[in-house]
């Protein structure tokens, strides 16, 4: 289909605060994004007339339980199935931040046995440093193919985007954690992970959490729910670059992840 | 009428007794002024009139001490880019044909060393609304901070140690800013003896708004209903601007109360919600509810749009059921603005409200007369002319000015320079802010392209502004910084102050913005004291000097007074906020240094003026000296440097401040990851100490694109040495030759970053 007709919910309640650069990154791509609150989504919308679901960052509800977990809990509850049946047609759901979390709360990331778990099967937890982080992070890419929101990033290639949490620490159950992490890999859901700016995996600063093998995104096992901690939407433009002034680049780095996702639509719908 | 206080029988010694006792914080003239009144009228008045005067009538609410002095030097500075300044709540000033900035800025002072967490918290929130209720939409916070030393080893009585205050309120500030979405993008910290009682807690809001869609903080006629929108009003807040026009005692504590509490994911739709009313044309006017509550909100709306009001007091949702009428109409409970709306557009904006989630309730409407009624129970509590209540009382009070003789006392020159420079970079005024400037998120709503910390990914410096690129289709930029230097002030209030104009003009400069416009927040001691008044005396002329030279206008402020305790008052404090225009963003250079090879000049006159310098404290010598500005120079060095900002000609650029050229330079050193090697024999004939760390005004250090030095010297116009070049990894600081800095760029870097983190964690 063309760009043009692409309908993008961009969802957010109370607390939601990142919605309009996300809104911003698509418009400007000439797709057909829509602020979308979740209210009108389970009142008078329907989730079949979109071909994308963003779910931005922010602090939705406040993130006084537990980040995104109220959230998840509303959308669970009034939207369980119109999301399910999202997902397993193919269509692309991406979460940003907190958007991220509130995809591990709802079950559809890492669904590493289901499109969608009953219980979450990972969290993203308080930073090891204890405190809210707002840095540049370097993440290398290394979806083999299978994510759709890094489609057109080269494999292994380092691009910087911001991240600003404090609940971000990746995480999976203690003692499935080895086994999950494993099906994670082998599974082509891990899509970037923190490095320096050798290209190393390294701690912190660069690892700004401390997630386990420096996870910073990851998708479901067919690739079209993403979840990243950073935010590619504050680079679109090279001068939200932290760097700018002195490196070069034509675009900013976060641009992919949307052309990316359009780029399947376009050619899967 | 209902609880009456027999006012009209009270003598002297009882009228004061009733402001006591119900903590008014009126003085005797003043309670003899309300006598009269209400002997007039014939009635005793109710407890609710009682407390509305108090409110109404308190330095916060009318600045009945401060007016004459601000209207004399500072209000009333023209220029073409005022739209709506000084009136009211925020300053409205021009950015495009189409758009305008509004600025605000305030203390949260009191509040915030009682409770910092909560009490910087709610400033955040009510800054953001003072710009929310001019129509527009915020896009950056701004927090200035002073504390006593993070070393301090003992504390007085009822006083918070440092290291608590601030970590209390930048957690507060973060947690709110953050949530909100709202960057915080610019700010200081400082720390000072002089604020270990008293904490100064400034917060700056800016936003963006369509000229055609700005709301006035006032109603346009009888018949218009006034709609409470946003929290439910509590206990929480109780006489929080009275509390704010006292000194703060050892038993402050026992006032927590009047601390509010805040709520940022109530005031996050609430922020959408009267965005959208006011852009849809749905509103006559709107005003947040600050200090005074209701009480300070309904009176100014209504007489500023020269009517009156009446009020149906039951209607307000509460949180607590058990309120009285008069606590319900004072409490400064968070989270919520007043609208002004024609009936015929009601229905519409109660939509649009119950669409964000976000409570809205009519409580009372705008009548003929310019009095204040208010209904409670059926029963009429409260009667008074609006011009009364409102117009306080202004005084023209004594004030001292101490007269500051200028002279430095002698000492030996110091061998080892390279140690004093690691030594100035690791105290704590000078030394990286990161740990509180990661704490904040600086780029929410991606419009944050100059960044408050820059340089190597891994090895940032700090800047000097930062810059919000606000609207999508335009490379129009809004550069923001904010400073005020107390060493300074505390030797020499008048050239501290304007020393506050120098740097923020500088500050603005460096990235290539145009400074636009100002706003003050006053922070001063108890007025009622001859000498402190005659130190907001002195820096409020200093600042109208500087800024009336250059015709740059002050539109918005605050004055916090009675920052004092028993064991004395803070440093004067007139924290200024400048707001620069970058008329292309992509033109805007940062402070770390760039390229080998690249030429290193020195623009303007370094003096022997040591007084206040962060080197001299190091030592622990005294000196007068405070730099002084000279408008002109300023105004001519800014404009040189800009237009060689906008002809592309710098790398990077950083102002000379704290720590002299050497600070800089190494600033600038240590976000770039790379050394330089300058040498001072030509900026004139002083004595190396002084060259490298006097801290005169109006100065800058530029890196030069080395293929267009020729060029640059060329067409520069203004006072220029070439001082080095860029290159090696150490900085190599030499006089004639004699080498008096010689340090690896990475040491300069451990000195400077570690400290707030070893204090910290």
């Amino acid at each position: 289909m063309d760009t043009k007709y692409i309908k993008v919910a961009v969802l957010l309640i109370e607390g939601t605060n990142n919605e309009q650069e996300v809104y911003l990154a698509f418009k400007r791509l000439g797709a057909d994004p829509e602020l979308l609150h979740l209210k009108q989504l389970i009142s008078k919308k329907d989730l079949s007339d979109y071909q994308c679901l963003m779910i931005p960052g922010g602090f939705s509800a406040g993130d006084y339980v537990r980040a995104g977990a109220i959230f998840a809990a509303r959308l669970k509850s009034a939207l369980r199935k119109q999301l399910m049946e999202f997902a397993e047609k193919g269509y692309p759901i991406g979460g940003i931040c907190n958007g991220f979390q509130v995809l591990v709360e709802l079950g559809l990331l890492p669904a590493l046995d289901s499109r969608m778990s009953d219980y979450p099967q990972a969290s993203l937890a308080i930073n090891d440093s204890a405190r809210f982080e707002c840095r540049p992070t370097l993440l290398k890419h290394e979806s083999k193919g299978n994510c759709i929101f890094t489609k057109d990033i080269p494999y292994q290639e380092v691009v910087l985007m911001p991240s600003a949490h404090a609940e971000g620490k990746f995480l999976f159950p203690l003692e499935k954690q080895d086994e999950y992490l494993q099906r994670l890999i082998d599974n082509d859901q891990v899509v970037f992970r923190y490095v320096d700016t050798q290209g190393n995996y390294a701690d912190y600063p660069w690892n700004p959490n401390g997630s386990l093998y420096n996870i910073a995104a990851i998708c479901n096992p067919e690739g079209n729910v993403f979840g990243m901690m950073p935010h590619p939407e504050r680079v679109f433009y090279r001068y939200t670059h932290p760097d700018w002034t002195r490196v070069y680049k034509e675009n900013g780095d976060g641009k992919a992840v949307f052309e990316s996702v359009l780029g399947y639509i376009r050619r899967k719908f | 009428m209902p609880c009456e206080v027999n006012l009209i029988d009270a003598d002297d010694p009882k009228l004061v007794k009733i402001s006591q006792e119900a903590r008014l914080g009126l003085n005797l003239y003043e309670m003899r002024r309300i006598k009269k009144y209400f002997f007039k009228k014939k009635r005793n008045p109710t407890a609710i009139e009682l407390q509305s005067l108090g409110q109404a009538w308190s330095e916060h609410c009318c600045y009945k001490c401060s007016k004459p002095i601000l209207k004399k030097f500072i209000f009333g500075i023209d220029a073409p880019q005022n739209i709506l300044v000084i009136k009211e709540d925020a300053g409205v000033v021009d950015f495009d044909e189409d758009h305008a900035y509004v600025v605000a800025l305030e203390s949260h002072n009191h509040p915030s060393a009682i409770e910092p967490y909560g009490g910087a918290a709610t400033g955040i929130g009510g800054i953001i609304r003072d710009v929310v209720c001019m129509g527009a939409q915020p896009i950056a916070l701004i927090d200035p901070l002073f504390f006593g030393p993070l070393d301090s080893s003992t504390v007085p009585k009822g006083v918070r140690h440092p290291r608590y205050l601030f970590s209390g309120v930048v957690a507060g500030i973060s947690d709110y800013g953050n949530r909100v979405g709202i960057p915080t993008v610019a700010g200081l910290v400082c720390f000072d003896e002089g604020y270990i009682g008293n904490c100064v807690v400034n917060v700056g809001c800016v936003g963006m708004v369509k000229k055609k869609h700005v709301i006035r903080s006032r109603v346009k006629k009888p018949g218009e209903l006034l709609v409470l929108v946003g929290g439910k009003t509590g206990r929480d807040g109780i006489h929080g601007v009275t509390f704010a026009s006292a000194e703060l005692t050892e038993s402050s504590e026992e006032l927590r109360g009047a601390v509010q509490l805040g709520d940022p994911i109530a005031k996050e739709p609430l922020i959408h919600a009267c965005v959208d009313v006011s852009e849809k044309g749905l509103l006559e006017g709107m005003k947040d509810l600050g200090g005074g509550g209701l009480s300070c909100v309904v009176g100014e709306m209504a007489l500023a749009g020269g009517c009156g009001a009446e009020i149906e007091l039951d209607r307000v949702p509460l949180k607590d059921a058990g309120m009285v009428p008069w606590e319900i109409w004072v409490s400064e409970s968070q989270e919520r603005m007043m609208l002004a709306v024609d009936p015929k557009n009601l229905k519409e904006v109660l939509k649009i409200f119950e669409d964000w989630d976000v409570p809205a309730t009519v409580i009372g409407k705008v009548i003929d007369e310019k009095i204040q009624r208010i209904f409670y129970a059926g029963e009429k509590i409260f009667e008074m002319d609006m011009e009364f209540l409102i117009k306080g009382p202004i005084y023209n009070k004594p004030f001292q000015i101490k007269t500051i003789e200028r002279k430095d006392a002698p000492f030996e020159e110091p061998e080892d320079y390279s140690e004093i420079l690691l030594r100035l970079l690791s105290s704590p005024n000078i030394a990286s802010k990161e740990w509180v400037i990661r704490q904040y998120d600086h780029e929410v709503r991606a419009s944050t392209v100059i960044k408050p910390l820059q340089g190597v990914l891994g090895k940032n410096t700090h800047g000097d502004a930062t810059v919000i690129k606000p609207l999508e289709n335009s490379y129009r930029g809004l550069a923001l910084t904010a400073d005020v230097n107390p060493s300074y002030t505390k030797i020499d209030p008048f050239w501290g102050s304007a020393s506050a104009i120098d740097e923020v003009c500088r500050n603005l400069a460096s990235v290539g913005a145009n400074p636009h416009s100002f706003a003050d927040c006053l922070n001063f001691g108890n007025p009622e004291k001859p000498d402190r008044l005659g130190e907001l005396h002195s820096s409020a002329e200093a600042l109208g000097y500087v800024a009336t030279a250059l015709g740059i206008p002050f539109v918005s402020g605050n004055v916090s007074l009675y920052n004092e305790t028993p064991y004395g008052s803070i440093p004067p404090t007139p924290t200024i906020l400048g707001i620069g225009i970058v008329s292309d963003i992509r033109q805007c250079v940062t402070v770390d240094a760039k390229n080998e090879g690249n030429p290193v000049y020195l623009i303007g006159e370094t003096k022997k003026e040591m007084g206040g310098s962060a080197y001299l404290k190091l030592l622990g010598i005294s000196s007068t000296t405070v730099p002084v500005v000279d408008p002109k120079a300023l105004r001519k060095g800014m404009d040189a440097l800009i237009s060689a900002i906008q002809n592309g000609f710098i790398a990077s650029c950083h102002d000379i401040s704290e720590g002299g050229i050497a600070g800089c330079m190494a600033e600038m050193m240590i976000g770039g990851d790379v050394g330089a090697r300058v040498d001072l024999g030509l900026i004139g004939n002083m004595r190396d100490d002084y060259k490298l760390f006097s801290e005169s005004n109006t100065r800058w250090i530029v890196e030069v694109k080395r293929d267009r030095a020729k060029e640059f010297e060329k067409v520069f116009k203004g006072i220029l040495f070439r001082i080095g070049e860029v290159g090696g990894n150490t900085l190599l600081i030499q006089n004639d030759d004699r080498t008096l800095i010689d340090i690896p760029v990475k040491e300069l870097r451990d000195a400077w970053s570690a400290t707030l983190y070893d204090y910290m964690g």
